[in-house]
């Protein structure tokens, strides 16, 4: 693909805005250099017919008419004049064509143009008076037409020149003009390429990104420069979150690994007895198990956040509160823990019914894990506002206050050596937010240490069909 | 010899504890915080401390920052699931001696805790020899010029902990603390009673090598001139 060039675009840009000015110009001076040769011409034809009308002499004849005395002109010889007494006779005229037969009748005007044998010519028609034989009595007064006329070429001749003259200079100007623009552009964009190559070295290794000062200097320029650098400080963190996780991951993975294959060695290394040899194996069995449960939960996550469903699964959250709670049952009275659902009797979630029953079993299984003997879990579903919400509330010993904004983070333990031993990796909550996010809905969690932790996930409602029901209530023991 | 295993992986820590106990008679105590490690580690005279690199309130890496600070020589070796190498040139450069990565090979561990403590003890070789006494701390025998000398786990121990550092004045009070963990009973007599069994069974081979008991100062293993 041909790229567009910034540079190019504003040289082509300038340059025919240049071109269009000069064109202008050359155009109105044209017009102008016309006008005033035209001017200077007709004057020149009056001057010249002006001498003619003075040429008029008394003709010393019987009708004592006047003639032109043609000695007394100097002329153009290609000039045509004629001069007319008012009774029609010519009274003289040049040589060469004859100016009134060739435009046929004479002209009205004061100045008008006609041809002779492709010859372009302008005339000017002068009505004078002449005095033959002035004497104290004023003399004899003749009145004469004066026809002048003279070929226009030369004007044009003129005005082609003066045009040739105009291009030129426009043409110099705007080659001179296009080659010094160039040369400026160049150099003014340089920031604009400094700029590019320097974010061209950022990489996942180098994360430094440093615009020169001309670059945060030039306002068009340091609004670039300055998003470059926040978006780079954010794919920058992502990036090291998601190494950190990478690296949290294996870490999990590895000790996980560790901790099976150490049994295994421990139990080969010495002879043992048969009794040693089966409580070794059931070990095993549990360190498998836990490994299994690790890496499913990573894989549930990994599934999870990858692009959001497709389909349009839904499922009813009462019933799921409800199926996990009964399993979870038991565990509950093995603890002494109470563990009530409450709340209406039906609430569609965009979710399907697995994640949902994921979704409600890590929260419950989460209070559980926090909550001694003789205290409550509540599980609350609710309709307000417009929103769907589960809340799972429970009055364990809390989560420090420090803790609470990364228990969502995944691999994060707020006490990493007493979850350890609660079987957990860290990913419990993770997936529950993966899940809610996932089906457009969100979650969030307060805790007051030594007083509970409520985790709370709100879904926009999305047909309205959903009518709150008696609060029914179910409730352990 | 004993031994300190910071692991928040309590099961890790309990196969560790107890191949270092089986196979090499260390006696082993376990933290399973960095905090917590490092206040064992300040308090006892641990012959090695096996450290995780990930822990939670201190890391690996703090420790051995924090425990180099105070000039202890302690080695220590790293159980680390991360291996690039940055991270481990900056904790053999903090002062580390060695590291593992996970999963580790439990028979490798063991060999380098034991390689570890003897270059600590200044002994470069397993086997060592004191008089016509010569003690094998890989096949954890005692043999006197080839012939076997049949001894008691602590005994053995106790003659292990003394053949590092021969002629020198060991008191009962570090015995104790460097042949049992803190689950066991402190009681001097008990090491009084295992000196004793050790000094019989030495003699009954004919051993000029014995162990001297110095009233209120401690033991020391004491060799023929001509022998040392």
């Amino acid at each position: 693909m041909r790229k567009n060039s910034l540079s190019r675009q504003l040289i082509v840009g300038v340059l025919l805005a240049e071109f269009l000015c000069a064109a202008l110009f050359s155009w109105i001076a044209i017009e102008h250099e016309i006008h005033g040769r035209r001017r200077a011409f007709d004057v020149v034809l009056r001057g010249r017919a002006d001498s003619v009308l003075g040429a008029v002499r008394d003709a010393e004849d019987p009708e004592d008419n006047a003639i032109v005395d043609p000695t007394e002109l100097v002329l153009p010889k290609h000039d045509l004049y004629e001069v007319v007494s008012p009774s029609g006779r010519v009274l003289g005229q040049s040589p060469g064509p004859a100016l009134l037969a060739a435009l046929g009748s004479a002209p009205t005007a004061d100045y008008f143009d006609f041809r002779v044998n492709a010859e372009r010519y302008r005339g000017y028609r002068l009505n004078g008076m002449r005095v033959i034989d002035r004497d104290d009595n004023g003399g004899i007064r003749r009145p004469v037409t004066v026809f002048y006329a003279a070929p226009t070429r030369n004007i044009w001749n003129e005005t082609l020149e003066a045009v040739r003259f105009y291009l030129v200079t426009s043409t110099l100007l705007l080659a001179g003009t296009g080659v010094a623009l160039i040369w400026f552009l160049r150099r003014r964009l340089s920031p604009l390429q400094e700029l590019a190559a320097i974010a061209g070295r950022v990489s996942t290794r180098s994360w430094e990104f440093v615009p020169p000062n001309i670059v945060l200097q030039t306002s068009e320029l340091a609004p670039i420069a300055h998003s470059i650098e926040e978006l780079l400080a954010g794919l920058r963190e992502s990036f090291e979150r998601q190494r950190q996780l990478t690296g949290d991951a294996a870490h999990e993975l590895k000790t996980s690994i560790a901790v099976l294959k150490s049994s295994l060695q421990l139990l080969s290394m010495n002879p043992r007895t048969t009794e040693q040899y089966e409580s070794g194996l059931e070990n095993l069995l549990v360190d498998t198990e836990r490994m299994e449960d690790l890496a499913s939960r990573m894989l549930a996550l990994a599934r999870l956040e990858e692009a959001p469903a497709e389909s349009s699964e839904s499922s009813d959250l009462y019933v799921s509160v409800r199926n996990v709670a009964e399993r979870l049952r038991p565990l509950a009275n093995l603890k002494k823990i109470s563990l009530d659902v409450r709340g209406i009797g039906t609430a569609k979630i965009p979710i399907p019914t697995e994640d949902a029953e994921v979704l409600c079993s890590n929260l419950m299984m989460n209070a559980m894990q926090h909550s001694s003997a003789d205290q409550y879990i509540v599980a609350t579903i609710d309709l307000h506002d417009g929103v769907t919400e589960l809340r799972v509330k429970d009055q364990g010993d809390g989560i420090p206050e420090t803790a609470l904004p990364h228990v969502f983070d995944r691999f994060y333990r707020a006490d990493r050596s007493r979850s350890r031993n609660s079987g957990g990796a860290g990913l419990g909550l993770s997936i529950c937010k993966a899940i809610v996010e996932r089906s457009g809905g969100t979650i969030h969690i307060q805790s007051a240490p030594g007083l509970g932790t409520e985790v709370t996930a709100t879904w926009p409602v999305a047909q309205a069909d959903h009518v709150p029901s008696e609060l029914g209530a179910s409730t352990a023991h | 010899m004993r031994v300190l295993v910071v692991e928040d992986e309590v099961k890790l820590a309990g196969n560790i504890a107890q191949a270092l106990r089986e196979r090499c008679g260390f006696a082993v105590d376990c933290a399973e915080n960095g905090l917590d490690g490092v206040a064992m580690a300040e308090y006892q005279n641990y012959d090695l401390l096996l450290l995780d690199l990930m822990l939670p309130g201190l890391d690996g890496l703090g420790i051995v920052r924090q425990i180099r600070r105070q000039k202890d020589m302690t080695p220590i070796l790293i159980l680390t699931a991360r291996d690039e190498s940055e991270q481990v040139i900056e904790l053999l450069n903090a002062g580390a001696d060695d590291y593992l990565t996970k999963p580790f090979d439990l028979g490798e561990l063991l060999a380098r805790a034991k390689a570890l403590i003897r270059r600590a003890k200044g002994v470069s070789q397993p086997v060592l020899t004191v008089g016509r006494i010569s003690l094998n701390t890989v096949e954890q025998t005692v043999r006197c010029e080839g012939q076997l000398i049949d001894l008691s786990p602590t005994e053995y121990r106790l003659l292990e902990y003394l053949i590092f550092r021969p002629r020198a004045i060991v008191s009962a009070r570090e015995l104790l603390e460097h042949l049992y963990d803190y689950n066991w009973q402190h009681h001097s007599n008990v090491i009084e009673a295992h000196v004793s069994n050790l000094r019989k069974k030495l003699r009954a081979v004919g051993e000029e090598t014995s162990i001297e008991t110095l009233r209120g100062r401690g033991y020391r293993l004491e060799a023929p001139e001509k022998h040392l």
